[in-house]
């Protein structure tokens, strides 16, 4: 490690040291209580992905070079210079953590691992050691930002194929997907790809919903690569659009970490209050379930159903009760995953993950928690909002043949309504 | 011996109070300094009220039932040394002066009884936690985890404890001259009675204050700031 790497990374540490992430690495007792929450740890019985060791690894270097007693005595705290051996430890640990706190929700001190964590892949963007395929899809995703017009046609068109998908689901002609519509109340911003566009764009037509999309993803690679600016300017790309628009809501699809980074982090981020208010999908959904603006019908759906809280939306977004209210009007044979909630596992393939192929490993074996409570609820069918979780879950099921039919819950919600096509509807 | 007392009992006893005052101070002022994360950091159920993250905070803080979902048994453990701990401190106070009520009720005989009774579960506990402890890093699956400065705190802890121990167990000074001892330490007239120096634990409790010195002036450079710490830390999970 050359001097000046050294000093990048020691500067990052100080530039992103905050108070709670101070105390987390002055305090944590390496007691190892936070060990069999990771499913990650769990899953693989390997060190590296004990949620205290991966905070060791900047705690070592914090150590050095930010504590009295560090620089006095280093070998009391394993202090040391972040050396390639390190940094390549420090990469694995982060980048396959998902971020998902079930950690925190047990460690004595509340411990946020995802926070220190964040530090870490810090260091490692320094000095150009950050994860290249998150890095790549965030300036895909920026580039995007800047050259909308670029891509207008583009999305338009595509926007079009789904329209006339959702007229024939609807059996109305005239639905729309109405693009740019000034003065709209929703701006939904979904994901790339027809699939989270459809089932909405019917929801929304049907329950009589004054909506445009937007030109954007809802999914922020930025976040997951560890550089919040840039999380911020893909998240920003959006809400200028819905300020620019005039809409009383964002609403983000069934993604767990874009509706963290809207709802919870994007204010802090941008320094401003937002003029709107930002919802998941589901929780509108469920709203208009419950103003009877859309009828769904039980018994369409064949099969217990069971329900997997994404931990973004769940533990890290407050989310519980809405979809499953949205599930259990769907079906009388629901079941909950033990444990739920709060306390729901991880699937695994949250914090970017899935599109890491060297973890891949890992990522499968952290499933093994998630595989034995779902085959436990002897459900068939796994309502499932957010896409990170069904990519690992629809592997999982592949890998331990399950036999599940992995939803999202809109596509669940567009088969459970008596619609002329509703059962072709995903 | 009394070379020896004077170092461990009395200025080393003045040194370690000044060290770990300051050496907390700074660790606050530390955390003070530092400015937070305009992020919130909180998870989910939240309290509503300030008055429930409060509540929340101090149940977390002092029961931790999450952990003790997860692992019961360091749980248990964990809580037993630290009521232990807690006892044993309370026990101390009659260092610095007698409980008002006690010993009229049970008369000297009765109190010192009662004293060697509470202490004696105090510290056995205490011991069998941090021997627990010490097991359980060694051996367990996570070993790799731990670094020196685990194992310098359960050994001083342990130093604490067992020399504690052997004067409760083996010695026949009682409360009133410990008292005599620390009083004048408190007045700035120290000095150790002759009862002390001339007893079979003159040099257990110079060892059990050497250890004593050297954990508390080591507390605020460890990881043992999490008694404070961990106020901060469990409240931040409901910002
Ligand atoms: S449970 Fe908390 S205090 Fe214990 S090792 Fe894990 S992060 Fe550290
Ligand atoms: S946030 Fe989740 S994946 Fe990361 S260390 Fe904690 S439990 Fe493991």
């Amino acid at each position: 490690m050359d001097a000046q790497a050294l000093q990048t990374i020691v500067g990052v540490i100080d530039k992103r040291m905050t108070r709670q992430v101070k105390q987390y690495l002055d305090i944590c007792a390496r007691c190892a209580i936070c060990k069999d929450a990771c499913h990650q740890y769990v899953g693989t019985d390997d060190l590296t992905y004990l949620p205290a060791r991966r905070a060791e690894l900047i705690r070592q270097v914090y150590k050095k070079y930010f504590d009295s007693a560090g620089r006095l005595v280093p070998a009391l705290y394993e202090a040391r210079d972040p050396d390639d051996a390190l940094l390549d430890e420090l990469y694995t640990s982060c980048y396959a953590c998902t971020g998902c706190r079930r950690c925190m929700y047990y460690c004595p001190f509340s411990i946020d691992t995802q926070q220190i964590v964040a530090i870490g892949k810090a260091m490692l963007i320094a000095v150009g050691r950050g994860q290249e395929m998150l890095g790549q899809l965030a300036d895909a995703a920026l580039f995007k930002g800047e050259n909308v017009e670029m891509f207008r046609d583009v999305l338009v068109s595509g926007f079009k194929d789904i329209e006339a998908e959702v007229r024939e689901i609807t059996g109305d002609p005239e639905a729309t997907i109405p693009v740019d519509k000034q003065g709209a109340d929703i701006l939904y911003v979904a994901l790339a790809g027809a699939h989270s566009i459809r089932p909405a764009a019917v929801i929304f037509h049907e329950a009589g919903v004054d909506w445009t999309i937007s030109l954007f993803e809802a999914a922020n690679y930025g976040y997951f690569f560890g550089d919040p600016e840039k999380a911020r300017l893909i998240a920003k790309r959006f809400m200028d659009e819905a300020k620019r628009l005039g809409v009383k809501e964002v609403v983000v699809p069934e993604c767990g970490h874009a509706y963290r980074v809207a709802e919870i982090f994007y204010e802090a981020w941008a320094k401003e209050a937002l003029p709107f208010k930002v919802s998941h999908i589901l929780e509108v959904v469920d709203r208009l379930i419950k103003q009877g603006r859309i009828t769904v019908e039980k018994g369409r759906i064949e099969g217990r159903v069971t329900y997997h809280d994404p931990c973004q939306i769940a533990r890290n977004g407050g989310i519980y009760e809405q979809p499953r209210d949205v599930v259990r009007a769907l079906t009388d044979d629901f079941v909950d995953l033990i444990p739920n909630r709060a306390e729901q596992w991880c699937c695994g393939g949250g914090g970017g993950i899935v599109a890491i192929d060297e973890l891949r490993d890992v990522r499968l074996k952290s499933g093994s928690k998630k595989v034995e409570q779902l085959k436990a609820s002897g459900a068939s069918v796994l309502a499932c909002p957010c896409e990170n979780c069904r990519l690992q879950i629809e592997d999982l099921n592949e890998m331990h043949g399950l036999g599940l039919q992995v939803r999202q819950v809109i596509d669940l919600v567009v088969e459970a309504m008596p619609l002329p096509r509703s059962a072709s509807a995903s | 011996m009394e070379t020896y007392l004077q170092i461990t009992s009395i200025w080393g006893v003045y040194l370690t109070a000044f060290v770990f005052f300051a050496g907390m101070g700074v660790r606050i002022y530390q955390w003070a300094t530092t400015p937070r994360s305009p992020v919130p950091f909180g998870m989910f159920p939240k309290p509503a009220t300030r008055g429930g993250r409060i509540a929340a905070m101090l149940r977390d803080t002092f029961v931790a039932p999450h952990s003790a979902q997860i692992e019961p048994r360091m749980w248990t453990f964990a809580m037993l040394f630290h009521l232990a701990a807690l006892a044993a401190f309370v026990g101390h106070l009659r260092l610095v002066q007698e409980y008002p009520v006690l010993p009229k009720l049970l008369g000297t005989e009765g109190m010192n009884s009662f004293a060697a009774w509470a202490g004696g579960i105090a510290g056995t506990l205490m011991m069998v936690a941090v021997l627990y402890w010490i097991g359980r890093r060694t051996f367990g699956a996570f070993k790799n985890l731990s670094v020196p400065e685990d194992y310098l705190l359960l050994g001083l802890l342990l130093g604490v404890i067992v020399m504690g121990n052997h004067m409760r167990f083996f010695g026949d000074v009682h409360a009133a001259e410990y008292r005599a001892w620390f009083q004048s330490l408190l007045l700035f007239r120290p000095h150790i009675p002759e009862e002390i120096m001339t007893s079979n634990v003159g040099w257990s409790l110079g060892t059990h204050m050497l250890f004593v010195d050297l954990f508390l002036m080591y507390f605020p450079f460890s990881k043992l700031v999490h008694a404070v710490g961990a106020f901060a830390t469990n409240l931040t999970r409901s910002e």
